[in-house]
């Protein structure tokens, strides 16, 4: 008997379907790896297990018996401990008390306390002291507090989500070691991650996933990194290929730096879009923040970017990923969105123009096709693409000559996809740069002109047009090495 | 997600407000003869002046996302500084300038605090409270100042078209700050950082000049305040607007803006205002005791966050 199946799991959310009818089945002692592209359902399936979400058909089974967690604490109880990249842990708690935290007796002396946080830290090979308070640690010290809770907390299943992605080379060597140990031990261990070189050194099986089904479970030595590669991407027809046009000549130049990432020089030409890609902690997202001055040191054309207001005078402008909570004021209307980077544009004397900005609105919302059409409701009412649409047109009302996209298609759903990809050629063709950073591979190599491949903080290669999907993903996966 | 429902909530969380008013209105009109009357509605609208106009300035500084609880402070050291230079032999129309100009001042020493040390605002607001209210009792060394010029009599006292100046004082102050959130860039500016303050600082604006900005127009709005309360007690008192941080946010909050920022309108503490008074003026009226009157003042406070709460989790 298996220590967890997971039967014919399905789960959507509103149209979309996440998971398809997904078996997993992890045996007690095993480590086994959860590999696919973004989307295709890994994490969705994890946290089913761990209760954060209530699956919509399927059934699950710990040890034989019937498992359906309602809530993260109903599946602690049962033995499932979820590993996340944002922790929970208390920062301004001891690592001891951290490590026993809602297992500590009412009355027992902080003495004891750490003495024995102290020995089991030790065994595990882990060094610092049991009293610093967990804010003090660095995040990977911190990820591995958290896993080393596990053991206090007599876990049966651990999942990993990508937990080495902030992670020191030395400490994920610290993690591997103890992940090993949760398997000498018993503990059934799910690892998603999108690094193969580290499912290569750790896993015993890997499970993939591709648009919320399993495509495969094999055994690791039956496998390869070029095989796990074509499981991943599948044989599907390519869904949007923009025919890259001639370059018009050079823009500018970019020079960057900022901590974790080695200075980064790019020549950006008229009308070109450039991809970013690489894993979460690569460095690609600093260097679009850097370059629109909110971290480290940049420049454009000579001119040093402190900030946002001094980035968007020198005709940039910065989409985010996170439109909720970093790109729309969601209380807001459409309209005062829309206007909310050119507010002194549409002034006079510190007044608004109304008529004018009204006009300015209609106009991008027509441009844009954005839905439903009336810019007086709030922010908060219109869809994930549209939503995108918004914060587009929000930039392009500053009449950019760069613009700066993080994951431009993030929850946009496939035909507003389409839309925004025609619409971003569109933009390329009329003379706009844009530089996007995606972890959707499938984006970057149908949209870019040029992709530059991030890890570790630094530019390992660069591809050009045509771009070979299958290539990048192995890039960026570290399935191929660049000599 | 069927409009007739939508439709009905919003015109209630839009309108709720009003219809409490007038819920109010009707039942104190019943149980006694002389509330409706002119002079009594007059006599209201007076009474709430001071709090309307700490209010509104309080508006712009939550609308915002932060929270001013010095104000009561600042209107007791205006108030005392405008009447010690007046008794000094300052023109008072100077006095009444130097007031204005202090408090806008006092405001901007908040924000500074608030803006660029990125102090939480209800800790750099709550020193304030006390740092104004010490420099008030030095200023005064603790005594009233009395024997204010005619000037401060006018403004508390005298009738134009019928209405008296505080009143006009007040609805001409909620018109520009109206105008100011509603019409201008710089009230966009004041949403938009309250709704969002990252969104906002990637849209290029400068939040911590918008912020600097919402803590010196509460000053200056605690200034006006102090000038009417000066006219009205024909005397700066050195206690002046102990607890009135509380009326003012009580007044925003049952007014239907959002602590957390983003949401909300003056015109809503207007009336959020004007409901306190009304419940206050009518409990008078009733003969009702003043210990009761603190419980029920409470009791409204509570039900318009609760209605607000009940808005909130739909929208989510």
């Amino acid at each position: 008997m298996a220590l967890l199946e997971m039967r014919g799991i399905k789960k959507h959310f509103g149209g979309v379907e996440a998971l398809k009818g997904v078996d997993f089945v992890l045996e007690a002692g095993e480590i086994q790896a959860l590999v696919g592209e973004n989307g295709a359902g890994k994490s969705t399936l994890m946290k089913v297990l761990s209760g954060v979400f209530q699956p919509d058909g399927g059934q699950m089974l710990l040890a034989g018996n019937p498992l359906r967690p309602r809530s993260v604490a109903e599946a602690q109880q049962a033995g499932i401990v979820m590993v996340y990249q944002e922790l929970n842990l208390v920062s301004d708690l001891s690592v001891a008390e951290n490590l026993f935290l809602g297992r500590l007796p009412p009355l027992m002396g902080y003495t004891r306390l750490n003495q024995e946080a102290q020995a089991l830290l030790g065994q595990m090979g882990l060094e610092f002291p049991p009293e610093a308070s967990v804010r003090q640690l660095s995040t990977g010290e911190q990820q591995l507090v958290a896993v080393a809770r596990a053991f206090v907390q007599r876990a049966k299943v651990m999942v990993f989500d990508e937990p080495t992605a902030t992670l020191s080379a030395n400490e994920v060597e610290q993690l591997f070691r103890l992940i090993r140990r949760l398997r000498s031990e018993g503990v059934g261990v799910a690892y998603i991650s999108h690094r193969l070189e580290e499912i290569f050194l750790l896993a015993d099986r890997v499970t993939v996933l591709r648009d919320g089904e399993r495509v495969s479970m094999a055994p690791l030595s039956e496998l390869t990194p070029e095989r796990v590669v074509n499981l991943m991407v599948g044989r599907e027809v390519r869904a949007y290929q923009r025919q890259p046009h001639g370059s018009e000549g050079e823009l500018g130049r970019f020079q960057v730096e900022a901590a974790g990432l080695a200075p980064l020089g790019l020549t950006l030409n008229k009308g070109e879009i450039v991809g970013l890609a690489g894993v979460i902690g690569s460095g690609r997202s600093e260097v679009l923040r850097a370059m629109f001055g909110l971290v480290g040191s940049a420049s454009w054309r000579g001119t040093r970017l402190s900030g946002p207001l001094t980035a968007l005078r020198q005709g940039i402008f910065y989409i985010p990923a996170d439109r909720k909570t970093q790109g729309l004021v969601l209380e807001l209307s459409a309209r005062e969105n829309v206007t909310l980077s050119v507010l002194s544009r549409l002034q006079w004397l510190g007044v608004m123009k109304a008529a004018q900005e009204q006009q300015l609105v209609k106009g991008w919302f027509r441009r844009l096709s954005v839905r439903p059409s009336d810019p007086e409701r709030p922010a908060r009412t219109f869809s994930g693409g549209n939503q995108q649409k918004l914060v587009l047109a929000k930039g392009l009302a500053t009449t950019p000559q760069v613009l700066l996209m993080e994951e431009p298609s993030r929850g946009v759903d496939v035909v507003t996809r389409y839309e925004l990809y025609a619409l971003l050629d569109e933009l390329a063709r009329g003379g706009l740069s844009l530089l996007v950073s995606s972890s959707d591979t499938e984006e970057l190599s149908g949209l870019c002109d040029r992709v530059l491949v991030f890890r570790g903080g630094r530019v390992v290669v660069q591809l050009e047009a045509p771009l070979d999907r299958e290539e990048v993903v192995a890039h960026v996966t570290g399935a191929r090495r660049v000599a | 997600m069927s409009p007739g429902r939508g439709g009905w909530r919003e015109l209630l969380s839009r309108y709720g407000i009003v219809l409490a008013l007038g819920a109010l209105v009707l039942v104190l009109a019943l149980l006694s003869p002389s509330f409706l009357t002119p002079s009594n509605w007059l006599n209201v609208l007076r009474q709430i002046a001071v709090n309307a106009l700490l209010a509104f300035g309080m508006t712009v500084v939550i609308l915002g996302a932060g929270i001013d609880l010095s104000v009561g402070s600042i209107l007791a050291f205006t108030g005392a500084v405008a009447a010690g230079l007046s008794v000094a032999g300052w023109p008072p129309a100077l006095a009444i300038l130097v007031a204005l100009v202090l408090g806008a001042l006092i405001g901007l020493f908040n924000g500074v605090f608030v803006a660029y040390a990125r102090i939480a605002p209800f800790i750099v607001t709550l020193a304030g409270l006390t740092i104004f209210r010490g420099a008030t009792l030095v200023y005064t060394n603790g005594m009233p100042i009395t024997g204010l010029p005619d000037t401060f009599n006018v403004i508390g006292n005298a009738v134009w078209l019928g209405i008296p100046l505080p009143v006009w004082i007040t609805l001409a102050f909620l018109a520009l700050t109206h105008f100011l959130l509603r019409y201008t860039a710089l009230g966009r500016a004041i949403y938009a950082v309250g709704g969002n303050e990252e969104a906002a600082r990637l849209s290029g604006i400068s939040v911590t000049r918008i912020k600097l900005f919402q803590y010196a127009y509460s000053g200056l709005a605690c200034a006006l305040g102090a000038l009417v309360l000066n006219g009205r007690l024909n005397s700066a008192q050195p206690t002046a607007g102990v607890g009135f941080e509380l009326d003012a946010i009580a007044a925003v909050v049952v007014g239907g803006t959002s602590l957390f920022g983003g949401r909300g309108t003056v015109m809503g503490t207007f009336l959020g205002a004007l409901i306190i008074g009304v419940l206050n003026n009518g409990m008078n009226l009733l003969n009702v005791s003043a210990f009761y009157q603190q419980i029920v003042k409470g009791g409204v406070i509570l039900g318009a966050l609760l209605i607000d709460r009940l808005f909130a989790t739909r929208r989510d």
